[in-house]
């Protein structure tokens, strides 16, 4: 199976073959992936020896190597192509997902707003604290799903950020 | 007081609190050869401090106001368990003088102070008033409820920059610094209407603003007998919002020599004395970048990080506090000049670093705790347990100790690489990037550190072409096999023939 993967901006071609040798770019690699447990790995490369945690989070993967942080996209062919259409590899979700049940304490955007990434958009009261939650990438406010005063669930979608282009 | 021992029994403690520091105290208990009693509510069901106790008794609903916040509910366990004393823990009631009282007037006995020492130095002015009386230093400032025009002129006094703080305030809530004076007025006007819609109360007073103060505080342990000591310090610098992070004990400050800590723990006592404090408790101080200090407040019960404390020090604090509980005399005869050693504290939370510390909530699917020597780890968390929304977010304290600081260092950051937590996010990223860091490296902190000079991406070096090979190739294999699966689990209810053929041909096929 041949696979487009993106870690932290950097894409890589990386090819599965029938007898578990990995192609990364064209070159071949021996590894050694053991799972361990839901979702913690155990691999081996060229004897170094790592241990990987990853989680799943809305079709991304998150890496956890060495305590630090790493964010993957792993897209098959069929997903490549749809990915390109829909306009940009690297653009990443515009989502805005509640990290926590809680409630919304303001929407400091609406509609047609251009927001930068990084740029508070919602913010929520959850275990007793107020929590800015941020843009993910820039672009222009699409949908907003949340309005102050409500309560929301773990996971609820507040706001979408589309591309400026769209 | 008395010089005789007041032999009070103890046979059965229970514990009003969940989470690390109720598994803490009912290890204590055990370790004493005491009956426990849990009270869990409805979301700690599986918690360990129920599974871990001899006794368990539901309380209520899951938010703390329907279950660890109903007094009538405790003392109403301990009566139906025969409970003869009450171990409050930190947080919920244990600063709670009304509380104490109840548990006095029922004849259980209260592990911490008394209701009146409680009470005292639960009010910022009162414990300002008690502890000035013993000559305490005190960060200058004015009382509470001047007027506008005095609040001013009394500024202009102390001089800037100033905070201004609600009375009612608390937790770093209903605070203003102000820098100049003529943005004083609007502050002022801000930070009154602030204090009353939020405390019900608009009264604030003015205190001088320590800019790149050190928070260091010391731990006290008084008996019946009229002894007063203290542990020495613990450095508590490191905080995010007013919430401390790491501590550790003793300081690495440039001005705690022993002369210092044999000063300030002197002050300490008598800031314990000024309100005939009994029990474990601890005075918490603001230093300044010249080594003045001046008492902040009291905190009337155990510390959550009283472990740097019992590590550098081999005294129990659990044990010594309900030693003391019964009317015994405490082990310790002498403060603690020359602590043994280093001992640090992480609080492990579950909140992401990379996300502006948002708290995480879900389920822990897998925790494996770091070993070996130098390390302990307090925690009520396991695999399979939740971190919910009602309660704080720490998921452990993890500490490590050594000989010296450095030791304490290098063990830490070995610790911290073995932990695995999954399921939800966490700061231990958070910490080995502080671990990392030069400033901290060389104690050289205050509480702004983290907010002002610290990033999570200053000291993370950029990742190598190596690391970011081995993280897609572990994404896509991780992918690839999930789909896998997820392919053959959708499969059978499209198949037009059996399993058995069906398998047959994936074996021809995958051959």
């Amino acid at each position: 199976m041949k696979y487009t993967t993106i870690v932290n901006n950097t894409q890589f071609e990386v090819e599965i073959l029938k007898d578990g040798t990995v192609m990364v770019n064209g070159e071949p690699h021996e590894v050694d992936f053991l799972s361990l447990q839901e979702s913690l790995y155990s691999l081996i490369q060229n004897n170094q020896s790592v241990e990987i945690a990853i989680e799943e989070e809305r079709g991304n993967y998150e890496l956890l190597l060495g305590g630090r942080l790493f964010e993957a996209q792993v897209l098959d062919q069929r997903a490549l192509l749809m990915a390109q259409r829909k306009g940009g590899l690297m653009a990443g979700s515009g989502e805005v997902h509640s990290p926590m049940p809680g409630l919304i304490v303001d929407v400091l955007v609406s509609t047609g707003d251009e927001v930068t990434q990084g740029q508070t958009v919602v913010i929520l009261e959850s275990m007793k604290m107020q929590n800015e939650l941020k843009a993910p990438r820039d672009g222009v406010v699409g949908t907003v799903s949340c309005k102050a005063g409500q309560t929301v669930e773990k996971g609820s979608l507040l706001i979408n950020i589309t591309g400026d282009d769209e | 007081m008395p010089t005789e021992p007041l032999g009070k029994n103890i046979q059965k403690v229970l514990i009003a609190n969940r989470g690390e520091i109720a598994v803490r105290v009912l290890r204590g208990c055990r370790d004493l050869g005491l009956g426990t009693v849990s009270v869990y509510s409805d979301a700690d069901r599986k918690s360990l401090h129920v599974r871990y106790a001899d006794e368990a008794v539901n309380i209520g609903a899951p938010a703390p106001r329907d279950s660890y916040l109903r007094m009538d509910k405790i003392i109403d366990a301990a009566k139906r368990t025969g409970a003869d004393a009450i171990h409050p823990g930190y947080g919920f009631l244990a600063e709670n003088a009304e509380f104490a009282g109840m548990c006095e007037d029922e004849g259980i006995v209260f592990i911490g102070p008394s209701a009146h020492a409680i009470s005292v130095m639960g009010d910022k002015e009162s414990a300002r008033e008690a502890v000035k009386k013993n000559g305490v230093p005190l960060i200058p400032g004015t009382e509470a409820g001047l007027p506008d025009d005095e609040l001013i002129a009394a500024a202009r006094k102390i001089g800037f920059p100033v905070m201004i703080k609600a009375v009612a305030g608390g937790g770093g809530k209903g605070m203003r610094p102000v820098y100049d004076e003529s943005a004083f007025p609007e502050m002022l006007r801000l930070a009154r209407s602030e204090a009353e819609s939020s405390f019900g109360n608009g009264d604030v007073y003015i205190e001088k603003l320590i800019v790149g103060g050190r928070h260091i505080e010391f731990q006290i342990l008084a008996d019946h007998f009229g002894n007063t000591v203290h542990l020495g310090e613990r450095e508590c610098s490191i905080q995010r919002r007013n919430q401390k992070l790491v501590e550790e004990s003793p300081s690495p400050s440039s001005f705690m020599t022993r002369e210092m800590r044999e000063k300030m723990g002197k002050m300490a006592i008598m800031a314990a004395e000024s309100v005939n404090y009994v029990n474990a408790g601890t005075i918490e101080c603001m230093m300044d970048h010249e080594g003045n200090y001046y008492f902040l407040e009291m905190n009337t019960r155990l510390q959550v990080e009283h472990p740097v404390t019992e590590v550098v020090t081999g005294i129990d604090l659990v044990k010594e506090q309900i030693r003391i509980a019964r009317g015994r005399r405490m082990t310790p005869t002498e403060s603690v000049l020359d602590p043994k050693g280093w001992a640090i504290e992480c609080r492990i939370n579950a909140e992401d670093p990379y996300n502006g510390f948002i708290p995480s909530t879900g389920v822990v699917t897998s925790s494996i705790t770091p070993k070996g020597p130098g390390v302990r780890v307090d925690s009520g968390v396991f695999s399979g347990s939740e971190i919910t929304p009602y309660y704080d977010s720490m998921i452990a304290k993890l500490i490590s100790y050594g000989e010296n600081r450095q030791q304490a260092i290098v063990r830490m950051r070995r610790a911290l690489s073995e932990y695995v937590i999954m399921g939800v996010r966490h700061n231990i990223p958070f910490h080995i990037n502080l671990f990392n860091s030069v400033s901290f490296h060389a104690g050289r902190y205050d509480t702004r550190f983290v907010e002002e000079r610290f990033s999570m991406n200053t000291y993370e070096a950029e990742p190598t072409e190596e690391e970011l090979e081995t993280i897609a190739i572990a994404a896509t294999l991780h992918a690839h096999r999930q789909r896998q699966q997820a392919a053959q689990v959708i499969a059978p209810a499209e198949r037009d023939t059996s399993n058995w053929k069906w398998v047959g041909r994936y074996e021809r096929i995958h051959r």
